[in-house]
């Protein structure tokens, strides 16, 4: 819920200021961890094209990532809608379940290892590049810099 | 150039109900509009109307529509729909295609040879062909066509068909643009350093109506808020987005949130959250106003469009916009009218959904800024003086 309210008249609203408050509090929910969650990861993968130019968001994503992409393998209630037969057929899910948890849980636990080393590698990969960028801005910088005092030692020769 | 008395018009589909997309609405209320200010409209188009199948559902010939004359044409028959989809998905992986990879998309795009025939043999009879989208096969050959009269009405957005070199040509050679946005003009002058003495900014007018915004929420029974989407539902219009963003809206917040959709195609939506949204079709256009009229939002989360009509209605319903901030028309539209907000990605989405659904006046007022904007940018008089402005004065 949003913390802040205003008094609005027509004459008065500017989209583009509000846009600007309303991103300033998402940013710091996210860097409160607000939305680090497994939902937002999966409501967002279909905007993942559209985040391209969104570093810091990248960054964000990938930590919704690191629980979005655990399956949950415990176990879990079961039900049966129809009431006819209900019982019966609650008794013989549960009695397949039993047979089945043991290959069910390894499969999964396998496929979160999977996951788990593929969040880890994009991660990886991610810092790795950024590190690079970082290095190669300063190393840019300190060029410029060089040639702005080069250029301005040759002006006073 | 002489006035442009006798004015065709070139489209893929023929806009009769609510059966065609956005770009197809537009040419025709532009041709309307342009005959009954008294110029002779000829609406060439094709028999089609599923934009799927492209299926010869109409019959071919000439049927007088209102003050103007449509003539119907079969689609090509013979066009290699396995060719155009293998064109295509080597075109969609990006990075730019050989020339016959280009050039065997647009010979298998809808296509249609008796049209072009015609064209060829009563160009001659139109001072001003207006021909458009720019992304189908009949607008690219119809333009080929009386190039110096051509105008085309190209609807462009930033996607990869917009970098084809035969795109690039087809711009280079006609008379002139019609766009419908300054962030659309931008994007020709960007992509085939589209001239600004050709390009002109008409847009589409809409009539300002009233509606009553608790009619509709009344007549279906719905006692929760509700934001609204309106238009084709698919993956290219952001609705799976959408519908992904909402659920994650009402299992965070905890709000009851419905989402009301008209238009076509099948809503794909995470299964727990279908129960949630209200699906009406097509409707009449007065019902559809109710129900932008009523609704907290009008969200609109594609990221390609050219114009975004269903959000100049919504303002007309003095309905706030929500749309997607990669949108450079929709976002440019809300920001030149303060009538609506943009996000980048669900946390901004979160919040600005919150602040609406919580300031019921700060709703009012961006419906109302966004209502005002229609009527001064939007006023059919100002679309069709820019228009006539660009055919009469071309050259």
């Amino acid at each position: 819920m949003s913390d802040q309210t205003f008094e609005i008249n027509t004459a008065g609203v500017d989209a583009a200021k509000l846009v600007a408050e309303i991103r300033a509090a998402a940013e710091k929910k996210m860097t409160d961890g607000v939305y680090a969650e497994a939902r937002i990861a999966r409501a967002e993968r279909l905007n993942l094209a559209n985040l391209r130019d969104a570093d810091e968001f990248l960054n964000f994503y990938l930590k919704c990532l690191r629980d979005a992409a655990f399956v949950d393998i415990s176990d879990f209630p079961i039900r049966e809608r129809r009431a006819f037969l209900g019982p019966a057929l609650v008794a013989l899910k549960k009695v397949l379940w039993g047979l089945l948890k043991f290959y069910t849980y390894r499969l999964w636990s396998q496929q979160n290892q999977v996951n788990g080393l593929l969040v880890t590698a994009v991660e990886g990969v991610d810092q790795k590049y950024a590190a690079k960028i970082q290095a190669l801005e300063q190393r840019v910088q300190a060029l410029e810099k060089q040639v702005a005092e080069l250029s301005k030692a040759g002006e006073g020769t | 150039m002489a006035r442009a008395d006798r004015i065709a018009f070139v489209a893929p589909r023929f806009a009769e109900g609510g059966t065609v997309g956005g770009a197809e609405t537009l040419l025709k209320n532009l041709a309307e509009h342009a005959a009954a200010a008294g110029r002779k409209v000829t609406f060439l188009t094709t028999c089609a109307q599923n934009h799927f199948s492209w299926e010869n559902t109409l019959p071919p010939g000439r049927r007088q529509v209102g003050r103007m004359e449509v003539h119907f044409f079969p689609v090509d028959a013979d066009r290699d729909v396995g060719a155009f989809l293998r064109a295509q998905q080597q075109i969609d992986r990006g990075g730019g295609v050989p020339a016959p990879v280009e050039e065997a998309w647009i010979k298998n795009s809808v296509n249609s040879r008796a049209l072009c025939d015609f064209l060829k043999a009563h160009g001659g009879d139109f001072d001003r062909i207006l021909a458009g989208p720019y992304l189908f096969g009949v607008t690219y050959h119809a333009a080929q066509i009386w190039p110096q009269k051509t105008f085309l009405v190209p609807c462009l957005h930033d996607e990869v068909f917009a970098y084809l070199g035969l795109m690039r040509c087809m711009f280079g050679s006609v008379a002139g643009c019609l766009f419908n946005a300054e962030p659309e003009r931008d994007l020709a002058q960007r992509l085939y350093n589209f001239p600004a003495a050709k390009s002109t900014i008409v847009g589409m007018g809409l009539d300002p109506f009233e509606a009553d915004a608790t009619a509709f929420a009344k007549r279906r029974g719905l006692t929760v808020p509700y934001v609204m989407y309106s238009g084709r539902r698919e993956l290219l219009k952001g609705t799976p987005l959408l519908c992904g963003y909402l659920h994650a809206f009402r299992e965070r917040t905890g709000r009851d949130l419905k989402l009301v959709c008209t238009g076509s195609g099948p809503i794909e939506a995470p299964p727990e959250f279908v129960d949630h949204i209200l699906d009406l079709g097509f409707v009449s256009e007065q019902e559809k106003r109710e129900a932008m009229a009523g609704a907290v939002a009008f969200i609109h989360p594609s990221v390609n469009e050219s114009f975004g009509i269903v959000l100049l209605e919504a303002w007309l319903a003095r309905t706030p916009g929500l749309v997607h901030a990669k949108s450079a028309v929709l976002r440019w539209q809300c920001e030149q009218s303060n009538g609506g907000l943009w996000f980048r990605h669900y946390p901004d989405f979160e919040e600005a959904l919150l602040r609406l659904l919580d300031e019921p006046a700060l709703r009012r007022a961006l419906g109302q800024n966004g209502r005002a904007y229609v009527e001064r940018a939007y006023a059919w008089p100002a679309i069709m003086q820019r228009l006539f402005q660009a055919l009469d004065h071309a050259g």
